[in-house]
């Protein structure tokens, strides 16, 4: 029965697809091909083309033989399960079907490729596709979005290209097999990402369909490296000034209307011009990034991902291509055509025009007039209604469809027969094969390692190129990960040879970023710290050959902002490290925000310090209504007058303009004391600008030493890094293991030996167990005995030797050579040595024995097997 | 404890004293060299230290405005007195002295070290004004009465005490009784109060003290109340319409009206008087709710005007800014460049432009200035128009609102005067069948009497919603006035105060500029 009506739904499956095809044919008597590929049709027979592909394959393509083929050789199939190597009866009737479509297929569009239903597995076992796919959730949160998963896969496997650019491969293996040994074409890519992603929530199919070039072989040198493309800032949009009722007008405009619009039109011509310039050079750059055109375009097989929108909150359909992990839209012109695809549950054929890359393909996989399905049932009923007046005959077809589908019991794809992805938590660390993976795209190079791969930390890198070629190099980025010194980030531009290190939270001294050219003190660095991690509120220091800049926030003085000048250091005849002859200053310029408790009169603004010509200028804060700042300048130069007397303060010793004149400031008083003031302040910046010095110099101190030692930091959550608690852990098990075997050791039975005596199985008797008892107690005595007797032997065995050591000792004092005479002192203190241990442990056990009987006869007394009879007999 | 000095002459705070003990406790070395050279005025002193001299009166102390700190202990001072200028003061000695009672200190709000140890003082009075006091120092006293601590309990920052050698600290639970009820107190008789203390002293005067906080915060909550009464008042008075907002006018109107409260006895009139009532209170409250939100549109008004011109000021002063950042950087690469150069005639010449860039500057500014003033200007005189307008329709609408009042008043004069005519017909006739109070019984001797009383209770009402009307009439009249020339004076003294400083500064540079030219010229 069964059969039969699987023949009838087969027929009649038959009869409707031809039905559709012929409509659909009827319409576009056009090919699914792409029209690129006829177009070279029409210019070359099909053996020109043939040899040309062959040709093609061999020069174009020579990584295949560089990487070692993955082929079934190298597989191990012994070890696989029994339902890779044969098929169930479910899976049989499958292929059946499978086959009975294509059949059909191939009847209706014989100029289309067959299709790509069942190829063979490893163990030579065809497989219908879609039981390849293994929808399967991995444990890693990493791994729940598509991103990620494509990232991971594409970082997991090493890519293979297609042993016929031209065909789908004869063989898909399984994912197991393809995570196992780390390779795959690009079947095997997008079926390992399916099932990711299907098993993560994802709306995804398996795509069969054709390619550009770039992306059958994974070359990405023509595509600018995402890590380089700077994210678009976003224009603000300027916020529209409302008019107050108030506001003032604004003053008349005295310009001329026409002399402003000849400035704007001559502008615009220039602008214009430019642009002309900038676009044809523009056109220029790109016709020589171009690709050389494929001969094979549109002709190559290749396998990507489709994801559709509606699940998981997934806004609109998009490809991915699973050799790169990118996402591309589905109007890509890199996707030139699609053939088929699947997911778990069925197999759908695309019937629409390809003349347009995928541009014009609808997705809409219940429209059976687009998408051609295999098994009826597991359909998905997404015919959108408004298909529904597409036209009349496909109206009768979707009725009679209908009608189908609730007579007929589907036909359920059967489960598939690859056993559960797996991916270990070391290999998902490690993620590339080996952990290292490299990437060339256009005038970039990314590297990849795996975590502690690198001694020093480093995780990746990229290195961007100034021309296509990639020889001469622009900048290199290196990011680290684990590194104790917090380092995150390092960048080297290598036309400027300026190095810019970005760090985490958490460096000992607090820094953000340093950029240096070299490490040498006294030359170009800029030192941005955290400043809430720093006491005194340091935001960034920069430092040159003669200046040192810093700034600050936040500090209870108001400082904001300090400058320091150096002079040429003073030669010294004394021999003098660079730290005891600091460089003499010249001028420190300070600079402050405005201090809310101070009037603004009296709150300083800027002050500078000319060390060298003995001046201190001060300028104050401006108030809130005025538009001029006070100032002040003091003359630090301490004069004799006449008499030789010194003169403490004169009127010309400070010049001051003040906005709002004040009687207490024309004092001599107050000036001297604000001089006063200024010169202990002076005397402390000072110290403060050799206090940054000395710490710069340690900065740096610091920073060649963490170069240096790189080392790494280890969570104490990693038990297999974490060498301290692998220590400890193994420590534990050793304990773990030597309390057991002590128990092992209690649980010993000292009756067996004599029970084992006596005849099994049978009571015993009360005499029997008398002797019993006296037997084991005699023989725990004679044991005790024998140890002491034993102990006994070995110490007087010593003391006999040492005797006889001694001996000839005395005799032959004289002719000894003081090594001899070291080695039989060093013998004498060793012997003497085990003498004391052997005498306590004689002692101990003399103390120990008597116990020891007494505890054995306890338990003899209260064991079970001989305490029935004693207590009976008692 | 009389001191020695009781022998000695008392002495007089005068001139000499006081700079010889300036001059003494001024600035020393250096400085004080200097000080001496220009003399020190008594406004600039900060700290004045006047002990053992022997003081009776304290005088002559109203030229140290600023004066943070004043010692005057060890004198015979038997009076506080002449301290009423030295509002800056912090800390104030008086110990050692004859003082009896507290006073004079009422203008000391800053004073937050009080020393009176040592004088005859015997009860703790007169420091209400002493908001921030934190320590206080009253031992060798004479207080003996323990309420004394009571008053202390309103002084928030106080934390040391010293009352030792009072007749009070003989007392058994003087220190117990102290602690309990200042809870604030670190530190008494110059030892830190120990927790243990505090909580012993808590639970021994619990009762006594919830009593006191209950009183006090029921003083405090009357007190809040009245001041949010008295904001509401304010606020309302501002919109000009206080008390508008019930009866008040109304009852104003018969408060002085004797003939009204009489006839009111008469029948029917407080059926009467009551739907007049009920009716005048309706427009008096619309006339209120008015009022209020006139105020409030006058307020918006009044703010976005000022947050605009503010705006256009801070707008200019910030191009005056630039402006002036912009030619002081050229000025000071020119000031340099004429100290390298050399040459005479060049030095004369790059001068000449220096003080072109000066003058230069000036126009700049102060055409930016003039600019400001012709839009502030323009600006201000709308405001003007705009807030006379609003005033104008506010008193216009107030004015209606009013007449209906009045319509009221004549409508209800109308209506009483009949009844009172007919009560008189009434009573001429003789059939009066209710009881009139005696003295209204009085008017009804003949029509003239009635209708003049009558009238002059009419009168009344009327004078009085008169005065109010005009009250609010002139006031808010002047009130606008005020405000407007508020702002015109404002505005004029604005560019005053701009115009002189820009002067200043350029005068400023040029001297510099000269200055320069003399000091080349001498090189």
């Amino acid at each position: 029965m069964e059969v039969l009506r699987e023949k009838v739904e087969e027929e009649e499956e038959a009869e409707r697809e031809e039905a559709a095809e012929r409509a659909e044919w009827g319409r576009t008597e056009k090919m699914m091909r792409p029209v690129e590929v006829r177009k070279e049709e029409t210019t070359l027979t099909q053996e020109m083309l043939r040899d040309l592909e062959k040709k093609l394959s061999e020069i174009q393509i020579p990584i295949s033989a560089e990487l070692p083929a993955f082929t079934k050789d190298t597989i191990d199939i012994s070890k696989l399960p029994v339902s890779y190597k044969t098929n169930t009866p479910e899976e049989e009737h499958l292929l059946q079907v499978a086959d009975n479509f294509s059949r059909q297929y191939s009847h209706l569009c014989p100029d289309r490729v067959p299709l790509f239903l069942h190829p063979l597995n490893e163990c030579e076992v065809p497989k219908f596709v879609s039981t390849t796919l293994r929808p399967t959730l991995m444990p890693y949160p990493e791994l729940y979005n598509w991103d990620s998963c494509a990232q991971f896969v594409s970082d997991f496997l090493t890519m293979v290209p297609l042993p016929d650019p031209l065909k789908p491969p004869s063989h898909l293996y399984s994912s197991t097999t393809v995570l196992k040994y780390q390779k795959g074409n690009c079947f095997d890519f997008s079926t390992l990402l399916c099932s990711m992603l299907i098993g993560s929530g994802y709306d995804a199919y398996c795509v069969n369909g054709y390619g550009s070039l770039d992306l059958c072989h994974m070359d990405l040198t023509r595509e600018v490296c995402p890590l380089t493309v700077k994210p678009k800032e976003t224009i603000k949009r300027e916020e529209k000034v409302l008019l107050k009722k108030y506001t003032i007008r604004p003053p008349r405009d005295l310009c001329s209307r026409f002399e402003q619009e000849q400035e704007v039109k001559k502008q615009q011509e220039i602008r214009a011009q430019e642009k002309k310039q900038l676009r044809e050079e523009e056109e220029r750059l790109m016709e020589a990034e171009k690709a050389k055109p494929d001969a094979l375009h549109g002709l190559r097989v290749h396998s990507w991902v489709l994801v559709l929108s509606g699940k998981r909150e997934v806004p609109e359909n998009f490809f991915i291509d699973a050799f790169t992990g990118h996402s591309y839209s589905t109007q890509d012109e890199r996707f030139l055509g699609i053939e088929s695809l699947w997911n778990h549950k069925n197999y759908w054929i695309n019937m629409q025009d390809c003349w347009n890359c995928c541009k014009d393909l609808i997705f809409d996989l219940g429209d059976p007039v687009r998408w051609e399905y295999m098994l009826l049932g597991t359909d998905k009923s997404q015919l959108s209604l408004t298909e529904e007046d597409d036209s009349g005959i496909n109206d009768e077809d979707d009725v009679e469809n209908l009608g189908k589908e609730d007579e007929d019991k589907s036909f359920d794809m059967p489960h598939s027969w690859v056993e559960q992805i797996e991916i270990s938590p070391e290999a998902f660390e490690t993620r590339c094969p080996n952990g290292k993976k490299v990437i060339q795209y256009k005038r970039a190079k990314l590297e990849k390692w795996a975590p502690y791969l690198n001694s020093n930390g480093l995780v990746s890198r990229l290195t961007t190129y100034e021309d296509l070629e990639c020889t001469n190099i622009l900048e290199i980025k290196e990011w680290y990960q684990n590194r104790e010194d917090m380092l995150e980030l390092k960048h080297i531009n290598k036309t400027t040879d300026l190095k810019t290190d970005y760090f985490k939270h958490g460096h000992p001294q607090a820094l953000r970023v340093h950029s240096y050219k070299s490490m040498q003190p006294e030359t170009d660095h800029v030192i941005e710290f955290y400043e809430t991690a720093r006491v005194d509120g340091l935001i960034k220091r920069e430092e040159t050959a003669r200046t040192m800049t810093e700034y600050y926030q936040g500090r209870p003085d108001f400082l904001s902002y300090r400058h320091a000048n150096f002079g040429p250091r003073v030669k010294k005849l004394t021999l003098s490290s660079a730290e005891s002859n600091p460089r003499p200053i010249v001028k420190i310029t300070e600079r402050f925000f405005r201090n809310p408790a101070k009037p603004a009169e009296e709150d300083v603004a800027e002050r500078v310090f000319l060390v060298a010509e003995e001046r201190i200028q001060l300028r104050y804060h401006c108030r809130d209504d005025h538009i001029t700042a006070s100032k002040r300048e003091f003359l630090r130069h301490t004069e004799v007058d006449s008499k030789g007397n010194k003169i403490i303060m004169t009127p010309d010793m400070c010049i001051s303009f003040e906005v709002e004149p004040m009687e207490h400031t024309k004092k001599l008083l107050y000036q001297y004391e604000a001089m006063m003031h200024l010169k202990r302040e002076e005397k402390l910046s000072r110290h403060q600008v050799w206090e940054s010095e000395l710490e710069v110099l340690e900065i740096l101190k610091l920073r060649e030493e963490e170069e240096a030692a790189h080392t790494l930091t280890i969570s104490i959550y990693d038990t297999k890094r974490n060498e301290k608690s692998k220590e400890y852990r193994e420590a534990m098990e050793r304990v773990m293991h030597e309390e057991h075997l002590r128990q092992v050791e209690t649980q010993l039975d000292y009756l067996a030996p004599f029970l084992a005596q006596l005849p099994p199985g049978e009571k015993l008797t009360r005499w029997q167990a008398v002797r019993l008892k006296d037997e084991c107690l005699s023989d725990f005595k004679q044991r005790l005995i024998n140890k002491a007797n034993l102990i006994q032997a070995r110490f007087e065995k010593e003391t006999q030797e040492l005797q006889k050591k001694q001996q000839w000792y005395q005799e032959n004092q004289v002719t000894l050579t003081p090594e001899d005479e070291d080695l039989y002192l060093s013998y004498c203190s060793q012997a003497m040595f085990r003498i004391r241990i052997l005498e306590q442990r004689l002692n101990r056990h003399k103390e120990l024995a008597p116990l020891k009987y007494l505890a054995l006869e306890e338990k003899l007394y209260k064991d079970p097997r001989l305490g029935e009879l004693q207590k009976i007999f008692a | 404890m009389n001191r020695l000095c009781d022998s000695m002459e008392p002495r007089v705070m005068d001139d000499d004293m006081l700079k010889l003990a300036v001059g003494e406790q001024g600035p020393q070395e250096e400085a004080g060299q200097l000080a001496k050279q220009e003399g020190i005025l008594f406004k600039d002193v900060l700290s004045l230290q006047l002990d053992f001299r022997n003081i009776l009166r304290i005088d002559n102390l109203w030229q140290f405005e600023n004066l943070r700190k004043l010692q005057l202990d060890n004198n015979i001072i038997e009076k506080i007195e002449g301290l009423e200028n030295l509002t800056h003061l912090v800390w104030l000695d008086l110990s050692f002295n004859n003082i009896e009672t507290i006073e004079g200190l009422d203008t000391l709000v800053n004073l937050e070290d009080l020393s009176l140890f040592n004088n005859r003082i015997s009860k703790i009075d007169s420091l209400d004004a002493l908001v921030k006091l934190q320590v206080l120092s009253l031992g060798n006293n004479q207080i003996d009465n323990m309420m004394n601590i009571i008053y202390l309990r309103r002084f928030k920052c106080l934390r040391t005490l010293s009352l030792s050698g009072n007749p009070i600290s003989e007392a058994e639970d003087y220190k117990i009784f102290i602690c309990a009820h200042l809870p604030d107190l670190v530190y008494l008789d110059f030892r830190r109060i120990d927790d243990h203390t505090k909580e012993l002293a808590e639970a021994k005067h619990q009762y006594s003290i919830d009593e006191l906080k209950h009183q006090e915060n029921l003083m405090q909550v009357r007190l809040e109340d009245e001041q949010a009464r008295q904001e509401e008042l304010e606020k309302h008075k501002t919109a000009f319409v206080e008390h508008l907002n019930g009866s008040f006018l109304f009852d104003s109107m018969y408060a002085e009206d004797s003939e009204g409260n009489k006839l009111s006895y008469l029948p029917g009139v407080s059926e009467l008087l009551e739907a007049y009532k009920d009716k005048f209170v309706i427009i008096c409250v619309n006339i209120f709710e008015y009022g209020l939100k006139q105020q409030e549109k006058r307020k918006i008004e009044l703010d976005t005007f000022s947050e605009c011109v503010h705006e256009a000021i801070q707008e200019n002063q910030e191009q005056g800014k630039r402006k002036i950042a912009q030619f002081k950087e050229k000025h000071l690469s020119s000031l340099s460049a004429i100290r390298e150069e050399s040459e005479l005639p060049n030095i004369e010449k790059k001068i000449l432009e220096c003080s072109a860039d000066i003058s230069e500057l000036f126009n700049e500014l102060m055409m930016l200035e003039m600019q400001l003033v012709e839009q502030l200007e323009e600006t201000i005189n709308m405001f003007e128009r705009n807030i006379v307008d609003m005033v104008g329709l506010f008193i216009e609408n107030v004015q209606s609102l009013m007449a209906q009042c009045r319509d009221l008043e004549n409508h209800h004069h109308e209506k009483l005067l009949e009844i009172s005519i007919s009560t008189l017909e009434k009573i001429v006739v003789g059939d009066l069948d209710e009881d009139l109070p005696d003295d209204l019984r009085a008017l009804f001797v003949n029509k003239d009497t009635i209708v003049n009383a009558v009238g002059a209770s009419h009168d009344i009402h009327l004078l009085k919603i008169d005065n109010r009307e005009g009250e609010l009439v002139t006031r808010i009249n002047s009130w606008c006035t005020r405000l407007v020339d508020k702002i015109h004076k404002d505005e004029i003294m604005r560019n005053r105060k701009r115009v002189k400083e820009i002067n200043q500064y350029v005068d400023h540079m040029q001297s510099e500029l000269d200055n320069l030219e003399y000091g080349n010229i001498l090189d």
